[in-house]
């Protein structure tokens, strides 16, 4: 064996070396921003569309002569775990060419996450996390918020549900604090129009088998199941639900809203399944149909998905934050802070004094024959299909 | 001449300064271009060490001069830390190597010295942070304190396994500390009280009033507040190596090395098998729990996630690669481990099935690892060249 | 409680204790041939499920669509590959080591576990996400009395029932099993007696993969997903399993699977009754807390092994 070792080594550094060569050097200077997100794992759908989305503009800016820098994406994957979130977080911050982040769909992740921005002060705009506390929470000047918060949600959803009709609930979360978010706020947005909670029971976010739960569920008898957590939980879940034959309805939040949720049960089963997001859909955005387009023609292999349009937007404010203050982190910090009725595709964006946005309408989603439609577009609307009791 | 090269001191010297460059050079690459060149410099010097005959030479000097060598080695550190002071991720790869290493001497103690297989490694490691994070979030205990608690609270959950690790031999002993180790993170995740899968965030450390979590600034130099942990670390790193060296050469080292080679004969012996297993079993994960306070301390967050199963394999594979029962191997199997991935970006996603079938082909093909334990020299001073 | 919750539970009892002994017989079938634990086994079995995917998704795209032939297909075609896997495990990573101390062999297949994990989820298209499992068995209530079953877990237990049993009609009443048994008693005498040592070990890991391909099978079955990361726990709570029925009685890693799921069951039942906010996710905790008790108590599993030492 001692023999092969220098032909192995030459072999191993002629490898090295081939796979390192330089890359081309431009004229301008080149800016990096970060992109954290889940881009595997189970929200992987989402955060790979996030992160094309980001790309996107990343590429139209670069496309344009009148930019003054050269942009580059450092795309991070934190897996949707806090722990990996953390991580690439610190490496993300503690990188001082790395100027700004568009960062994290993970509620979970964010709110850990946010210290270590704080910490090394690069400013962030988070692109998808919902949990109020990430920008609430605190007062870091460095972390903003393009999308809305899961306040707001929740109080469109119960009032909804309330409106059709319904009056007796039982509520399943993932123990993150994303989970538990949901659960505070849907509780306390229940409670204001009436409606009933039978009980409420927190899951692992790996949790495989929910027959404990579900079984007790049956005996408790809701007419809906509100779910607060994401999408591999909600498969299992709504998958399990039909195996012990509950035939409740399954009210979800901006977690299943994704392409994932249907791909993984099956149009069936998914059928009717509820889901709530803020924003409108991207057919009528402002700018949306450029967004899909320009997205199109590049040809990513995923669709933007939920928050895609937001993704794009975060990028495009801290370019021009770039752009206006020089790649400095506390300057860009300081424009972005200014940020008021800024134009993009998801409409106008003003942050307030805790750098979060204002995001007026929320948009409630109904599962239809493998897609999901806007509610007042669907069959169920117009009273052809009927949920769930 | 170079077949007739002498040990001596100054041959020491020389190849610790190419260790130096190395290091740093591994540290400071950058682009892949750069880590590629840094490789291949490595494979250069291993191909010349090897070819010109010097590195049994250079062995030898090793063994003959070990405290030049620890000397030489803290050098090197602090020279690194200072090459880096302003470089964050930098200086935190260095403090997570250092750390790492402490905890391989914990389990080197365990199982390179007393043959007992500590698969929930990474538990004990979690346990020290969470310590660290409930004493400093609820408690004022002074921080240095704290580590010495995060080290006696994880020695004394583990304990709890005693008995078991006891009376069980081989696959038996591998199950009870793989249950342990899914045990607790389960129990963390499913827990509220210890922020279960959120996990606890950890306050600044500070030591007699010295922050360690603020950047220190001196006139215009802005240095990382990971300079702190570096040293921090380094001098933790070099308390657990003397320790783990003086225990290997005492009276208590050569009985746990008898346990591990055959229990029956060591018992003919009358050598007290119960109680050193203790020995090893508590000391290894006191080392453990200790690295992990200190780990908390510095990245400022504990979450269970941190410590799984596969967290445990790495450390065991980290003692493996670096030689069973040889601390000095810990270190570059620590380096290895850890910063390669870091650095090579491509490798980040295949890291684990990398390490598994790295492993694989070690025990297959070398399994003394990259620094095989040298035979038990009981008269110090002269080597076999 | 009611009796359709009781059933529920029973029923969901049985399927985990099924698919327990399954990997946990696995564990007992190699430990008895080559004093070796093959902490893969888990993995194995994930990659037999996965294995049955990828059949099914060819079956479904050449026009093959009647579920029970679909079954049998995958089953045929997951078991043949994943005992030849197994036979491969054994003549390259296994065999080499058979001299070596057992801690390699250990550590060795702890590796390979980790290795087949991460195969599956770095090169199976979207791997690490979980990935639906087609359901292909009938899903009608059966009701016999107040106890009411669905088809597929009733067609489930009976076929692990029938798995079992047929690998005891192999182990008892076959030649193959007699050579199992032999070379499980005493690898020396049984070459001296002209057994084929390598072959029957070789052929023993296949079996026992094979019979882990068909676990994955049924845990797909029965759960409609699988992901990449299900063989590590099911390879660690099947060893539990095998070592409460003590690691060289292939019944007693039966007996093991079961009891395992009923502490799971009992676990998840019992412990939301002791307090109010107690997520029944701690009858993982539970379970193995049991397990780490036992073994202090018996440390050689609960059928004690007959084991002799040579000094």
């Amino acid at each position: 064996m001692e023999y092969h070792f220098p032909k192995l080594a030459l072999g191993a550094a002629a490898l090295a070396l081939a796979m390192s060569l330089p890359t081309a050097v431009n004229a301008k200077d080149t800016v990096k921003i970060a992109f954290i997100g889940p881009l595997t794992g189970g929200s992987s759908a989402i955060g790979l569309g996030g992160r094309n989305s980001a790309d996107l503009a990343l590429k139209q800016r670069n496309a344009n002569p009148q930019s003054k820098y050269t942009y580059e994406l450092v795309a991070l994957d934190d897996e949707c775990k806090p722990n990996v979130g953390v991580q690439v977080a610190t490496k993300a911050a503690a990188d001082k060419s790395i100027i700004a982040g568009v960062t994290n769909y993970c509620s979970a992740v964010a709110i850990s996450a946010v210290d270590v921005y704080h910490r090394f002060g690069l400013p962030v705009i988070v692109w998808g996390a919902v949990l109020p506390a990430i920008t609430y929470g605190q007062k870091y000047k460095e972390v903003h918020r393009v999308n809305g918060t899961m306040i707001n949600q929740n109080q469109v959803a119960a009032e909804f549900m309330a409106k059709q009709g319904y009056k007796k609930w039982a509520v399943i979360h993932d123990t993150t604090d994303y989970g538990k978010g949901h659960n505070q706020y849907f509780s306390e947005s229940l409670k204001k129009h009436g409606g009933e909670i039978l009980g409420t029971f927190g899951v692992m976010s790996d949790q495989q088998d929910f027959t404990a739960e579900l079984t007790k569920i049956k005996e408790l008898n809701p007419e809906v199941i509100f779910f607060g957590g994401l999408t591999p939980l909600g498969i299992r879940i709504r998958s399990q639900m039909d195996k012990l034959g509950i035939t409740a309805q399954l009210q979800g939040t901006s977690g299943i809203k994704s392409d994932a949720y249907i791909s993984g049960l099956g149009n069936e089963l998914a059928e009717g399944s509820l889901a709530f997001l803020e924003g409108a859909p991207l057919e009528k955005l402002p700018h949306g149909k450029e967004f899909s387009d320009a997205y199109q023609k590049q040809g990513y292999a995923q669709p933007p998905d939920a928050y895609g349009p937001f993704a794009y937007a975060a990028m495009n404010l801290i370019m021009d934050s770039i752009e206006k203050a020089g790649p400095n982190r506390k300057k860009v910090m300081a424009d972005l802070n200014q940020t008021h009725d800024a134009d993009t595709v998801i409409g106008k964006v003003t942050f307030d004094d805790h750098g979060q946005n204002i995001v007026p309408l929320v948009s409630t989603y109904v599962a239809q024959d493998g897609k999901w439609v806007i509610w007042e577009d669907s069959e169920y609307a117009t009273g052809k299909r009927k949920l769930k009791r | 001449m170079l077949h007739t090269l002498k040990p001596s001191r100054s041959l020491l010297w020389a190849a610790m300064v190419v260790a130096f460059a190395i290091a740093w050079g591994v540290l400071h690459a950058e682009s892949e271009f750069e880590v590629g060149i840094t490789l291949v410099a490595i494979v250069v010097v291993v191909l010349a060490a090897r070819w010109l005959r010097v590195a049994p030479a250079v062995g030898a000097s090793m063994n003959d001069h070990p405290r030049s060598l620890g000397w030489a080695c803290i050098l090197g550190v602090l020279l690194l830390t200072a090459a880096f002071y302003d470089d964050h991720f930098a200086l935190l790869l260095l403090c997570t190597v250092l750390l790492y290493s402490v905890a391989g001497f914990g389990l080197n103690i365990q199982f390179g010295y007393c043959g007992i297989l500590n698969f929930a490694g990474a538990a004990f490691f979690g346990i020290g942070s969470y310590t660290a994070a409930v004493l400093t979030t609820h408690t004022g205990t002074p921080h240095l304190l704290v580590l010495v608690v995060g080290g006696l609270v994880s020695a004394l959950l583990g304990s709890m396994l005693i008995l078991p690790v006891l009376r069980t031999r081989g696959h038996y002993a591998a199950l009870v500390t793989i249950a342990f180790g899914i045990l607790f993170k389960t129990f963390l995740e499913v827990n509220d009280t210890l922020g279960g899968p959120q996990g606890m965030r950890i306050p600044n450390m500070n030591i007699l009033g010295w922050q360690l979590n603020e950047d220190i600034v001196i006139g215009d130099l802005d240095i990382s507040f990971y300079a702190n942990y570096a040293v921090l670390s380094l001098v933790l790193c070099v308390i657990a190596f003397i320790l783990v060296r003086r225990l290997e050469r005492s009276w208590i080292g050569v009985s746990m090395d008898m346990v591990r080679t055959d229990e029956i004969a060591a018992s003919v012996f009358g050598v007290p098998i119960a109680r050193m297993k203790i020995i090893a079993f508590t000391a290894g994960n006191f080392l453990v729990g200790v690295a992990g306070a200190v780990y908390g301390l510095l990245t400022s967050y504990v979450a269970p996630n941190n410590f799984t199963f596969s967290d445990s394999l790495i450390l065991v594979s980290m003692v493996i690669l670096g030689g069973i029962g040889n601390p000095w191997g810990i270190l570059p199997a620590a380096a290895i481990i850890l910063i390669l991935p870091e650095k090579l970006q491509f490798i980040q996603e295949y890291r684990f099935l990398l390490y598994g079938i790295l492993i694989i082909a070690i025990l297959l093909f070398r399994p003394d690892g990259l620094l095989p334990r040298s035979i038990r020299n009981f008269f110090p001073g002269q080597s076999r060249t | 409680m009611s009796m359709e919750v009781f059933s529920q539970y029973l029923v969901n009892g049985l399927m985990l204790g099924m698919i327990y002994a399954m990997v946990a017989v696995g564990f007992t079938l190699f430990f008895g041939v080559m004093d070796v634990i093959q902490f893969a086994h888990g993995d194995v079995l994930m990659l037999g499920a996965f294995t049955a995917l990828v059949t099914f998704l060819g079956l479904d795209a050449i026009g093959i669509t009647n579920p029970w032939l679909q079954i049998l297909i995958m089953l045929v075609v997951s078991m043949l590959l994943i005992a030849v896997v197994g036979a491969l495990v054994a003549k390259y990573l296994i065999l080499p080591l058979k001299d070596a101390p057992p801690l390699n062999t250990l550590l060795l297949t702890l590796m390979l576990g980790l290795v087949l994990r991460e195969l599956v989820r770095l090169f199976y298209p979207d791997g690490s996400n979980s990935k639906p499992f087609p359901r292909l068995l009938p899903d009608h209530e059966l009701h016999l009395g107040a106890f009411s079953i669905r088809a597929d877990s009733a067609i489930l237990l009976v076929a692990g029932l029938v798995t079992i049993v047929a690998l005891h009609y192999v182990i008892t009443r076959t030649k193959l099993g007699l050579a199992i048994r032999a070379v499980a008693q005493d690898g020396e005498t049984a070459r001296v007696m002209g057994i084929n040592f390598h072959w029957i070990v070789l052929l023993t890991f296949g079996l026992g993969s094979a019979m882990a391909a068909i676990g994955g099978i049924m845990n797909g079955l029965y759960y409609s997903e699988i992901n990449f990361g299900v063989g590590l726990l099911l390879g660690i709570i099947g060893f539990s399993a095998a070592i409460l029925g003590g690691l060289t009685n292939v019944y007693g890693a039966i007996l093991g699977g079961f009891l395992f799921a009923a502490l799971q069951t009992v676990g998840s039942v019992m412990l939301p009754l002791i307090g109010s906010g107690v997520p029944s996710s701690y009858k993982d905790v539970f379970a193995f807390a049991v397990v780490i008790m036992l073994l202090a108590w018996k440390p050689s599993g609960l059928i004690a092994e007959r084991s002799s030492e040579r000094v």
